[in-house]
């Protein structure tokens, strides 16, 4: 598996985390190409289908990470978002989706850093895990390739 | 049929000294949509920004993305370009190539290879955006001021100046803050209550500014130019209609033992008090705490002895609604009590004290009227300690930052002291002596060359009582740490400045962020120093950092300036990127139920029913509206909604789902 | 059931309701929703053991609402669904009179759906033993193993939707599964999109399921996807302290505390 490079995408809001981002950036901080970002007004606005539909369509990881509580541009949106992680990650753990592929982290407008050592953390992670082909196995099921072209 | 463009960035070497843009751009042509794909080294620059324009024009493009920097830099930049070439704004979208991709990765394929997601995921969301409209709203041309320190009072003198309303809420029974506390003010030595006072009166009679001491915010709904705030005044007890003034009140009331606010406990007060002498309102309050009406149904001293029989016992706290178009928070700092440094005595000895209970000694309307003297016994000190970073500088016991101001008065006290007491001897024990500003450090250099204070770089270990002597063990460490035993008569530490009481929950009001010392955070460290995040709220002096008094009264004109810009207009553009509930043709006229779960999910109350009726008027659905005014846009709705009845415009869901789509399956 | 019998005619007879729902004699041993609008059918109506059908399901179908003033013979599960209604809006004292079926078979017939919402809270969601077995089972088991296990269990599925219209909270005009722009859950049954359907109806009925098991008892092909809902009913427990449905307060999912706890966000 040496050779094996994870896709990885990354929801985060615009306030908080996608400008940690752009702080790692104007820090120059090095991490790991493998992460793909995309931007949400907030935390509260991530659509838990959009995560499913990411390891639908062959994510090996996925980030999810936002203001810091308390932090939030909108005051409550991470709140929400924290509760709905909490039960919907034990919804995922109960059918047997591999949690451990989905990072939730804070990261604020300030933590350049840790935005890069969030990215580098997962990959790592999902380096030691492997492709999920687990899932994928179930959603390259040939009915589907037919209907959607 | 989309036609897309695609506009690639070098930004000078930023983005091609590890991005292959010619490959991305190149990439990007062979993408369904795209009728067009150009690399340029500067896209922001004017020539980068008409090869844009001429795209939109000749080849008549529906959407353009432009990968370069981040949204978060030019967004508005290009937007605003393809708005001028005819094209809607909302069609143009960003690839972050810079600070998410160049400037994090090493030259190489797999860098390109990210670009070139990052412009794909772009192209795809654009050919599912629609063109939006700016939202207007009108403007309430009155602002409400929060706190009436030096900042809020120079805000509010400047924007009712320039025009228009105020309303100035301060907490405390009179305007002034911690300015009116202070003896004498670096650099110059004028006295603080002779410059400040005339600035308070100013504002009591400024026709365009209604004044509430005794008055905190209760709540806030609303959005930029059109808050609805309710104020809390506080009963003062008393009609201040008919209230004079006089003073018989307050010279009469028994209860005269209480520590006065004011004098940092060093003096005492009546139940019935006016903060002192030149407060602004000039009328007491009843503090009901210390009342003896109050507590024992009994006394009414003062109401007896009012001529004017302006006493109301049983008056109640009143809440004023008001409509306000912008708020300036200027609620300022609080010194941080030294008890938790046990080594230093504070509160065991009754001569080591603060630099704010030093500035009342000092002061001529002071509880010693100007003449320093211990609290213990009254004597002057013979030989008085100055310890500078009381707290500030050190992570381990106090706050990791420097509270910037104690340098400066830590020089001005030892120098007013030398003044005050000849004879006398001063040390001041320091870690680094910190007077950037316009005379500051020229200030420093006189307390030490002219006035000889004995400056000491060094830190205190402990301070105890020996024969009636406070022993102040320090070292200095320009003499490689030699132990300096100093015998002080008084001890003066230079405690850290820190956010005001409440302001976590006064920002949670104000739906504004906080940093993780409680102070308000501004928009942006550099640029956006006034504003806050959310829009129409601006800061003004020490409540976003410590601060001295020269930066507070500028920040406060920036608020205000701020603030008569936005009134400058009768309405105001917002961006459309807000939440809207579906509509579609009858019979089921919306895929909302109406099960109203969304309300409480929403942060800004800003989800409303709606009843759909038919032409007999009779109601055939009630489903969820959001108010255009009310929301900002977070999208907690929407995700929320069940049966997706909500959706965002800017980032629907047909946008977000052709991003995951398009950066999961590859061309 | 004498009593609901005389009490549903006298309400139809005296035109207080238009519809009394209730249930009547199926085919093979089994029992059916009734919908009695004529005094003389009130005859028809029986309750028993078998009555487990959710009744709540038909009180917001526009065709029965149409009729006027419902009447519902309600066990505990339907009052629990009807008061999670009624907090959704979607019924109210002003169309529905609840006839109460106490887990003794006695009619209890109330004012109105307060008096159902403070006797519902003397009864607490209790997951029964047969479940909490199964329910161990599965946490005992490694995530690959409850993946395998889902996946079989939900290969079969067909799609037939038996467990929406059998379920009261299922009452959208619309249902996300049946959204095609974009089509979050593919049209044809596989696994994939089978799970996602699960899942989906799973997150939808976050504190809102009152488990009153129509949806497993729905399913022709006995897929246990009540099991969903029951270990998300213990989390919303173990993590919230749990649920009941009110007519007014909180719901669960659209609301927060801001020390909610959680040990995996970083
Ligand atoms: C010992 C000491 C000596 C100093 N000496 C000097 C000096 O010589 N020269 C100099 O330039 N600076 C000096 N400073 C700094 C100076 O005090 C500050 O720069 C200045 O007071 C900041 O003004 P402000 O209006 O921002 O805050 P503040 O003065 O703190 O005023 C804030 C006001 O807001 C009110 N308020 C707070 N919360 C609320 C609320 N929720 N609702 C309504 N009202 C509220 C408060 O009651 C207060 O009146 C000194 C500071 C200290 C501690
Ligand atoms: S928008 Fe969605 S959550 Fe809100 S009332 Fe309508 S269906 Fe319910
Ligand atoms: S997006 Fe929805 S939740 Fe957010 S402010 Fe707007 S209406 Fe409220």
């Amino acid at each position: 598996m040496a050779d094996f490079e994870p896709k990885i995408v990354a929801f985060v809001c615009n306030w908080c985390t996608y400008a940690g981002a752009d702080l790692t950036g104007t820090s120059r901080i090095k991490y790991a190409t493998n992460v793909r970002i995309i931007r949400f007004p907030c935390t509260g606005r991530i659509d838990y289908m959009l995560l499913l539909k990411a390891f639908d369509e062959g994510a090996d990881g996925i980030i999810v990470s936002g203001c810091h509580p308390n932090d939030c541009h909108y005051t409550s949106g991470n709140f929400h978002a924290r509760r709905r992680w909490i039960m919907f990650r034990e919804l995922c753990d109960f059918v047997g989706i591999d949690i451990n592929r989905v990072l939730f982290s804070w990261v604020s407008a300030a933590e350049g850093s840790k935005w890069a050592d969030v990215v580098n953390t997962t990959v790592t992670r999902i380096r030691e895990l492997g492709p999920y082909t687990e899932y994928q196995k179930v959603a390259k099921h040939p009915i589907r390739e037919v209907t959607n072209g | 049929m989309s036609k897309i463009g695609v506009f690639v960035c070098h930004c000078g070497e930023n983005i091609s000294a590890t991005v292959d843009c010619a490959k991305v751009a190149e990439t990007a042509a062979g993408y369904d949509g795209v009728v067009y794909s150009i690399d340029y080294k500067y896209m922001c620059s004017d020539p980068g920004q008409s090869l844009i324009k001429s795209a939109i024009i000749e080849k008549g493009l529906t959407g353009v993305v432009v990968a370069s920097c981040s949204p978060r830099m030019h967004e508005p930049t290009f937007r605003k370009a393809c708005a001028e070439a005819g094209l809607n704004p909302y069609m143009c979208e960003m690839a972050n190539l810079r600070e998410h991709c160049s400037w994090v990765h090493e030259k190489g394929d797999a860098t390109t290879e990210k670009a070139i997601d990052l412009v794909r995921i772009l192209v795809e969301k654009v050919k599912k955006n629609h063109s939006l409209n700016a939202i207007k709203v009108p403007v309430t041309k009155t602002a409400l001021v929060i706190g009436g320190g030096i900042a809020g009072i120079q805000a509010s003198l400047d924007i009712a100046n320039s025009g228009h309303k105020v309303i100035l809420i301060e907490r405390d029974p009179s305007i002034g803050g911690h300015m009116s506390q202070l003896s004498e003010t670096f650099p110059t030595l004028d006295c603080s209550q002779c410059i400040l006072t005339p600035r308070m009166v100013e504002v009591a009679q400024h026709e365009n500014i209604t004044l509430y001491t005794y008055a905190e915010l209760e709540s806030l709904e609303g959005f930029v130019g059109n808050f609805k705030a309710k104020i809390r005044r506080k009963s003062k007890s008393l009609d201040e209609k008919i209230c004079t003034g006089c003073g018989q009140c307050t010279t009469k009331c028994p209860v005269k033992k209480i520590p006065s606010e004011f004098n940092e406990g060093l003096g005492k007060r009546t139940a019935i008090y006016v903060p002192f002498p030149q407060a602004v309102p000039n009328k007491p309050v009843i503090d009901r705490v210390n009342c003896t009406y109050y507590i024992k149904g009994k006394c009414k001293v003062c109401e007896i002895v009012c001529p004017t029989k302006a006493i109301r016992f049983d008056q109640e706290d009143t809440i004023v609604e008001a409509e306000v178009g912008a708020i300036v928070v200027a609620t300022g700092f609080t010194v941080k009590q030294p008890d938790f440094f046990p080594e230093y005595g504070f509160g065991k000895y009754p001569d080591v004290i603060t630099g704010l209970q030093f500035e009342r000694l000092a002061s001529a309307s002071g509880p010693t009227l100007g003449e320093i003297r211990r609290p213990s016994d009254g004597k002057v000190p013979e030989k008085i300690v100055f310890i500078a970073c009381a707290g500030s500088r050190d992570p381990a016991k106090g706050i990791p930052y420097c509270s910037k101001i104690c340098c400066m008065y830590i020089a001005k006290h030892a120098m007013l002291y030398q003044h005050k007491v000849h004879g006398g001897k001063s040390y001041v024990f320091y870690m680094d002596i910190r007077a950037g500003g316009k005379m500051y450090e020229e200030f420093v250099r006189r307390a030490i060359e002219d006035d000889g204070v004995n400056y000491i770089r060094g830190r205190v270990s402990r301070i105890y009582e020996k024969n009636g002597k406070l022993i102040v063990k320090g070292a200095d460490t320009l003499l490689g740490a030699m132990p300096v035993d100093i015998d002080a008569d008084m001890v003066v530490l230079a405690t850290a400045g820190i956010a005001n009481e409440g302001s976590e929950e006064l920002a949670q009001k104000l739906h504004t962020s906080y940093d993780s010392y409680h102070f308000f955070s501004e928009a942006h460290p550099k640029l956006k120093p006034v504003e806050t995040n959310t829009a129409g709220i601006f800061l003004a002096g020490a409540c976003q950092s410590p601060k001295d008094i020269p930066e507070s009264v500028a920040m406060a004109s920036g608020a205000a300036v701020k603030v008569a810009c936005l009134f400058s207009q009768d309405e105001l553009t917002r961006e459309p990127l807000i939440a809207v509930v579906n509509r579609q043709a009858a019979p089921v006229f919306s895929s909302c139920v109406g099960c109203f779960l969304c309300v409480s999910a929403c942060p800004y109350q800003a989800i409303e029913k709606e009843e759909i009726k038919n032409r007999t008027g009779e109601v055939i659905k009630t489903i969820a509206k959001v108010n255009p005014g009310l929301c900002q846009g977070c999208g907690t709705c929407v995700a929320f909604c069940r049966t997706k009845s909500i959706d965002i415009q800017g980032y629907t869901h047909e946008e977000m789902y052709s991003e995951v789509m398009a950066l999961l399956n590859e061309y | 059931m004498d009593e609901l019998r005389k009490r549903a005619k006298e309400l139809l007879e005296s035109k207080t309701i238009s519809v009394v729902i209730g249930y009547e004699e199926g085919t093979c041993n089994r029992t059916r929703a009734l919908f009695v609008e004529k005094p003389e059918e009130a005859s028809k109506l029986i309750f028993d053991s078998r009555c487990v059908l959710n009744l709540a399901t038909y009180i917001t179908k526009q065709e029965v609402k149409a009729k006027g003033k419902m009447a519902i013979a309600a066990t505990i599960p339907v009052m629990r669904s009807i008061i999670q209604l009624a907090y959704e809006f979607q019924v109210s004292d002003k169309n529905l009179l609840v006839l109460g079926i106490t887990p003794e078979s006695n009619l209890m017939e109330f004012k109105d759906l307060l008096e159902v919402e403070t006797y519902i809270h003397k009864f607490e969601i209790e997951i029964n033993a047969s479940y909490r077995e199964k329910l161990d089972k599965l946490a005992g088991m490694t995530q690959t193993e409850r993946w395998k296990f889902w996946i079989d269990e939900l290969s079969p599925c067909f799609k037939c939707y038996a467990c929406r219209a059998a379920c009261p909270m299922c009452y959208c005009h619309r249902c996300t599964v049946d959204f095609n722009q974009p089509q979050w859950i593919p049209v044809p049954s596989h696994e994939l999109g089978n799970l996602e359907w699960h899942i989906m109806r799973a997150v939808h009925l976050m504190g809102r399921c009152i488990d009153c098991d129509g949806c497993a008892n729905a399913c022709p092909l006995g897929i246990p996807i009540n099991l969903l809902n029951k270990r998300l009913l213990e989390d919303a427990k173990r993590h919230f302290g749990g649920y009941q449905p009110v007519l007014k307060g909180d719901h669960l999912m659209s609301t927060f505390k801001p020390d909610d706890k959680e040990n995996f966000i970083r």
